[in-house]
């Protein structure tokens, strides 16, 4: 029980940061129509400019908002330089596919270029580790449980309660609809592509924090994970990936540590292709269905 | 010419080979049928670990490797046995899409079944000796010469014989009425279904005669390289191969030959030889850069690739369909025939 207690901890801090980044590529491919595989270069992308200040001297915590800052920059100049041309130009979602797949190898392979494969790791404040029910984790690990925790609430309030969010929710169900009841698909679109562009940034971050290496592939191996979260969770609802997140992270720790760790990332990926297999659109199915992801 | 220049050409025509084998056979997946297979490099991987298994005889006759089987067959062998090992796991994985998925939604799940395939023969060593991977597979036409570069020249003519094959066979494919409800399939799948083709039999054939393909391409790789390892078949080449057919031309004939010379020999394999400049992950990472940005730049400059796939107007199926004369485009007939306007 005390074990069993122990990986649930790790757990919840894994599936921390994978809500932050699935509540955001959910989020883009609510709203967007398409599967950005460009968001784990993005995460990659923040956590280096988090380094950069870091390096530079600022604490960790200014370091993530700069972080998140910029990579909210890039997915909106994404968005806006390439993915909307392409969605005017085609319909096709190979070609939008490819083009999120190029421009991820692009940002990944541009920071391996300047960074070389080395791994690097910010400066933490002196951190305890903290004991509670079994569960062991660091205050840092705390505080990105606590991020995570906090993000989520701003969303759902988001969501709920302001007339973006609203917005968000309906152009992610019905993008007609929606125009023609008179709400402006771009500004929402800009919107949503900059807030989950920060939440990229958030995850990227606190995952260097977390599991402190940082080299050009960080993000995108750990976006596997995010993907299998917002899958399972029902791909296009935010409410999903959190739920989705909470599943995968702790299966994936819990599994790591019963098992053997090499399996962590299989038993998350069985999970997600169980999931295709028996309910492809997922625990919330409202948006998934209405983008007609299984038939 | 010395024979380190020969040895150089050599290697850069098999692998020009290689590619093109494997490009035809994620044509007939992507370009003819429509599906885009993401886990596209598994099946070449398939190929090439059933050919190491069958030809290196028993475990630990070959320094500290594990391995399951570990028979030692004689030459066309296992280079067959890798098509149906492939083939059979390419109709398995293909059962997947049985659940019909958006075409999108279905990659990213063949893009995970894919990094399950890595990590499992990673992780459980016993399969194909895990990361270290197979090494010291014999060469099949050992025998015939000692000439070490007379055998590299028989060994590119080998692979041209199965190249020029598998090229000829997917050409069959693609003009046969096969093909036309495989692209039926591609351009509406409703329809397809409507004029009564069998849907999940045209994919699950797509998927067993592609996977087979790609694991012949598997077969005469890891025969000449000698050595197979998860970092061989890493989920990126996939994605090299679909640039590839991307520069070349989707569902043309040609058009993977083209791309398969164009981006992955070229690219790849040629700078490898390049003088080496900068840190040591720098040639690598801008290959990878430029494989990016040639995605972007084709899609946007030229989708259908350099050498585009043909229309196809059967002047006869469209003066009976009592088409209008004076209509400015054509339609392609397939499309017509898949929405039900040719009568059949």
């Amino acid at each position: 029980m005390q074990t069993l207690a122990l990986y649930v901890g790790f757990g919840l801090v894994t599936a921390s940061i994978l809500c932050v980044g699935a509540i955001g590529f959910t989020l883009q491919f609510g709203i967007s129509n398409l599967f950005n595989l460009a968001f784990g270069a993005t995460m990659t992308a923040a956590a280096f400019i988090a380094y950069i200040c870091n390096a530079a001297g600022l604490d960790i915590w200014a370091s993530l908002v700069l972080g998140s800052l910029g990579a909210a920059a890039l997915s909106y100049l994404l968005n806006r330089g390439i993915y909307l041309p392409f969605k005017k130009r085609t319909t096709s979602l190979f070609t939008l596919i490819m083009v999120t797949l190029g421009v991820g190898l692009v940002i990944q392979y541009g920071i391996e270029a300047i960074w070389g494969a080395t791994d690097f790791s910010y400066t933490l404040g002196p951190g305890r580790s903290l004991h509670f029910a079994g569960m062991v984790v660091t205050t840092t690990q705390l505080i990105v449980i606590g991020i995570a925790v906090g993000a989520a609430v701003v969303m759902h309030l988001l969501l709920r309660y302001t007339r973006l969010g609203k917005a968000m929710r309906a152009v992610a169900v019905n993008e007609r609809l929606a125009r023609n009841c008179g709400i402006p698909v771009r500004i929402v679109a800009d919107s949503t592509w900059v807030i989950s562009g920060v939440l990229s940034g958030l995850a990227g971050v606190t995952l260097v924090m977390d599991v402190q290496t940082l080299n050009s592939s960080t993000g995108t191996e750990f976006f596997i994970l995010i993907v299998a979260a917002a899958v399972l969770g029902g791909i296009g609802s935010p409410y999903g990936a959190m739920i989705g997140s909470i599943i995968i992270g702790v299966v994936a720790e819990v599994s790591a540590g019963f098992l053997n760790p090499a399996f962590k990332d299989i038993t998350s990926f069985a999970i997600l292709i169980v999931v295709l297999l028996l309910r492809p659109t997922g625990v919330i199915r409202s948006v998934a269905s209405a983008k007609e992801v299984a038939r | 010419m010395s024979s380190a220049w020969q040895f150089y050409i050599a290697t850069l025509v098999i692998y020009a080979f290689v590619y093109i084998i494997a490009a035809s056979g994620l044509n007939l997946q992507f370009g003819v049928a429509g599906i885009y297979n993401f886990a596209f490099i598994i099946f070449q991987a398939a190929g090439a670990y059933t050919t190491g298994v069958l030809s290196l005889g028993r475990p630990g006759s070959t320094g500290l490797q594990t391995y399951i089987l570990g028979l030692h067959l004689p030459f066309p062998v296992p280079l067959l046995v890798s098509g149906v090992v492939a083939g059979l796991l390419g109709v398995g994985v293909g059962a997947v899409t049985i659940r019909r998925l958006r075409a999108d939604y279905l990659a990213i799940a063949l893009l995970v079944i894919s990094l399950i395939a890595t990590d499992l023969v990673t992780n459980a060593t016993g399969l194909f000796n895990g990361a270290t991977g197979l090494s010291l597979i014999p060469q099949p036409f050992a025998s015939v010469t000692s000439s070490s570069t007379a055998y590299d020249w028989i060994y590119a003519a080998y692979a041209g014989v199965v190249c020029i094959l598998v090229v000829l066979a997917v050409r069959v494919i693609i003009r046969s009425p096969l093909g036309r409800c495989l692209r039926a399939l591609r351009e509406n799948e409703n329809a397809a279904a409507a004029i009564g083709k069998n849907v999940a039999g045209l994919r699950l054939f797509v998927f067993g005669v592609g996977g087979a393909i790609a694991g012949l391409s598997g077969s005469v790789l890891v025969s000449f390289t000698q050595a197979w390892a998860p970092s061989s078949w890493l989920y990126g080449e996939t994605f090299v191969l679909f640039t590839a057919l991307i520069v070349g031309g989707v569902g043309s004939n040609l058009g993977p030959v083209l791309g398969a010379l164009l981006v992955p020999v070229v690219l790849a394999e040629g700078s490898r030889y390049l003088p080496a400049f900068g840190a040591p992950t720098l040639v690598p990472s801008l290959e990878w850069i430029l494989i990016g940005v040639i995605l972007v730049v084709f899609l946007w400059f030229r989708p259908t690739g350099l050498i585009p796939e043909p229309r196809r107007v059967y002047p006869r199926a469209w003066r009976a369909g009592g088409a209008d004369e004076n209509r400015p485009n054509l339609v392609d007939d397939d499309q017509r025939v898949a929405q039900g306007l040719v009568a059949r």
